[in-house]
């Protein structure tokens, strides 16, 4: 943008710090929705992007759920695709090499049991490009009768506890919608050492073809991801933001740079683009784009101003 | 994974009725430089109105490349489609000039059969669309027999450009309006029985019809070769929606893994 006297305004500040992970910008791709990363070589040059979360590793790799395993839905999908993955190993050997260098990664980690978490993240622990880990605590805890880890705030609290104590990495804690109260629960994280909230997750969902009477995903239930769940995302990160100190990373239904502000707006450090990589495999560098232009057109330094900055008045 | 597809706006060159039956015929105008598609390969088509932006349907839609035509300035792109929903009912209104977001090429295309081999390709619905690329580079080697069924004569589509290709064309209609009366399988039954020398099956189309292909082609001792039509998210492999069983645990990504796939490479009796 050309300032009166002909001279060039500096162009936006768009680095952000995220649960003391240092991002060139707070556009990061959500974990589930951009492979390893490397799938979206052909369309996306990586080092633009803030960072990205890879699919959430186990420690043994997984096959996941027997198809029909997606159904679209009004502006959403739901999946129900559960823990397929290469395994811990396989990542660290295999697909890690091929990210290009200055690409923060923050590897997903998840788990059936406490125990299988802590490991996952012993061993991403010290890996060079392992930016940070993002805990999932939305699978079922077998052993609590499959209720989910985030659902639980006892289950959730052992659950950081044991994660903490595993690594000294950046910690993040990917929290469940499916709650009464997203905002306890991440006090519990924050109580618990947890460095970032990563908010949301799927929002439980079902869907029925009338023809055949039966549930469109072999699964019966699925997660809602997409447009759909954008407002209630929003408000999610909003109530997160306003209850913990540690910063927010909001995501759900993100398509546009201006979705990126609505977040950001609500309380979110940085921003998680999922369902949309599907859509555009190049829109997380549009949104990057579009955030700078965004920032000039509003005469924004930083684009770390515009975080919590709600205006309610 | 094909690592040459790319995202690119496509301008809508035609968009035509083709025939009565609800099938129509898109041509995109695609950059010169558009990568060479292997015959299968298809493409994700995103069909929500482009401007302003709207997310119904969310999705884009997976298609065959049909035919392609160089040209020093742009690459024409065919694509087939049969009308049965949300995305392709919005794509049969747009006219010529809308642009639209595509990618591709993507996906495992067709091995060519080999020179001397009989190919026997079975279409039926829009799965014919997907065979056409295979007939037209297997007729210079193979001698290529083409099968294809539908309910009603109006609903074969691209009829004309298979019979400018030369190969042997056999049809089957359920309402005898074309061709043999019934399904396309009790032409197959008859080819297979009448074909000596190498043989391989092609089969696009109905899951049924798919599965009473693989089984016939087992029982002649025939490899089979199946693209399947999967609901599918991304098109790439990110998404893992578009899972297909194989023998015991294995899954496979159809967009990635496939659409093309040996009937050894899949449980036949499981596809969606
Ligand atoms: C690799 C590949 C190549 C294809 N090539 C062609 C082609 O060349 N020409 C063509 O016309 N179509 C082709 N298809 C099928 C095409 O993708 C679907 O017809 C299209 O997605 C329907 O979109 P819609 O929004 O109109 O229908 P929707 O509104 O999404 O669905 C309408 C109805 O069709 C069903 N349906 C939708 N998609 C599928 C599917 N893939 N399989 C079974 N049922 C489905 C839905 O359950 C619903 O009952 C191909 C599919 C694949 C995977
Ligand atoms: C197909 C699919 C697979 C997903 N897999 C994971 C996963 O492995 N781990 C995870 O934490 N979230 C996963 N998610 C959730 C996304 O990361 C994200 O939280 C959610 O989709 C909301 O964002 P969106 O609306 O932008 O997609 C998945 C989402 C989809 C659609
Ligand atoms: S459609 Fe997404 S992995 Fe195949």
């Amino acid at each position: 943008m050309s300032a009166q006297d002909g001279t060039t305004a500096p162009a936006p500040d768009l680095s952000v710090d995220f649960a003391g992970i240092a991002l060139r910008n707070p556009v990061l791709t959500a974990s589930g929705t951009f492979g390893y990363g490397v799938e979206f070589g052909p369309f996306l040059d990586l080092t633009r992007l803030g960072g990205f979360v890879a699919k959430s590793l186990t420690v043994d790799p997984r096959h996941g759920n027997p198809p029909p395993r997606i159904v679209e839905t009004p502006a959403g999908m739901l999946n129900a695709i559960s823990l397929e993955n290469v395994g811990v190993d396989d990542f660290v050997a295999t697909k890690l090499p091929a990210i290009p260098d200055g690409v923060p990664v923050i590897a997903s980690v998840f788990g059936t049991e406490i125990d299988r978490y802590a490991e996952v993240c012993k061993r991403l622990t010290g890996v060079p490009k392992v930016a940070g880990l993002e805990v999932n605590a939305s699978c079922p805890h077998v052993k609590a009768g499959g209720i989910e880890f985030g659902q639980d705030p006892q289950a959730l609290a052992t659950l950081v506890a044991a994660c903490r104590s595993a690594t000294d990495l950046p910690l993040v804690i990917k929290l469940s919608p499916n709650v009464t109260s997203p905002a306890e629960m991440a006090r519990v994280c924050e109580g618990e050492g947890a460095d970032g909230i990563a908010a949301i997750n799927t929002l439980q969902a079902l869907e029925v073809d009338p023809e055949t009477r039966r549930p469109a995903l072999a699964n019966v239930l699925g997660g809602l991801s997409g447009p759909a769940i954008r407002p209630v995302a929003q408000r999610i990160v909003f109530q997160i933001a306003q209850a913990v100190s540690i910063p927010v990373c909001g995501m759900g239904g993100i398509t546009c740079a201006a979705d990126a502000v609505r977040f950001l707006l609500c309380g979110a450090t940085a921003i998680q683009v999922g369902t949309a990589n599907y859509l555009n495999p190049e829109v997380a560098g549009e949104i990057v784009e579009g955030l700078a232009a965004y920032c000039e057109r509003h005469g924004v330094a930083r684009v770390a101003d515009l975080v919590g900055a709600l205006d309610r008045s | 994974m094909n690592v040459n597809a790319v995202r690119s706006l496509m301008a809508i060159e035609r968009n035509e009725a083709e025939g009565r039956g609800g099938n129509r015929r898109l041509v995109l105008r695609a950059p010169a430089d558009w990568p060479e598609p292997a015959p299968g390969q298809f493409l994700m088509l995103h069909l929500a109105p482009p401007e302003p932006p709207r997310h119904d349907p969310l999705l884009p839609r997976p298609m065959a490349v049909y035919r392609t035509e160089r040209r020093p300035d742009a690459t024409l792109l065919e694509v087939l489609y049969k009308v049965v929903g949300r995305g392709t009912s919005l794509l049969a209104g747009y006219d010529p000039g809308v642009a639209l977001p595509v990618v591709g090429p993507l996906g495992r295309g067709f091995e060519t059969p080999g020179a001397g081999e009989t190919a026997l390709l079975v279409g039926g619905g829009t799965g014919i669309a997907s065979l056409y690329g295979l007939a037209a580079a297997a007729r210079a080697q193979a001698d290529v027999h083409v099968l294809l069924g539908a309910r009603h004569a109006d609903d074969l589509m691209g009829l004309a450009d298979f019979e400018a290709l030369g190969v042997r064309l056999s049809l089957a209609t359920e309402d005898g309006s074309a061709g043999h009366r019934g399904l396309v399988t009790a032409l197959l039954e008859r080819a297979l029985a009448e074909a000596d020398g190498p043989t391989r099956v092609y089969a696009c189309g109905p899951t049924p019809m798919m599965q009473a292909v693989a089984g016939l082609a087992e029982g002649a001792g025939v490899p089979c070769t199946l693209s399947l039509e999967n609901r599918m998210a991304c098109g790439f492999g990110v998404c893992l929606g578009c899972a297909v069983h194989g023998p015991g645990e294995k899954l496979h990504l159809v967009c990635r893994d496939g659409p093309v796939f040996d009937t050894t490479e899949l449980r036949v009796d499981a596809l969606p």
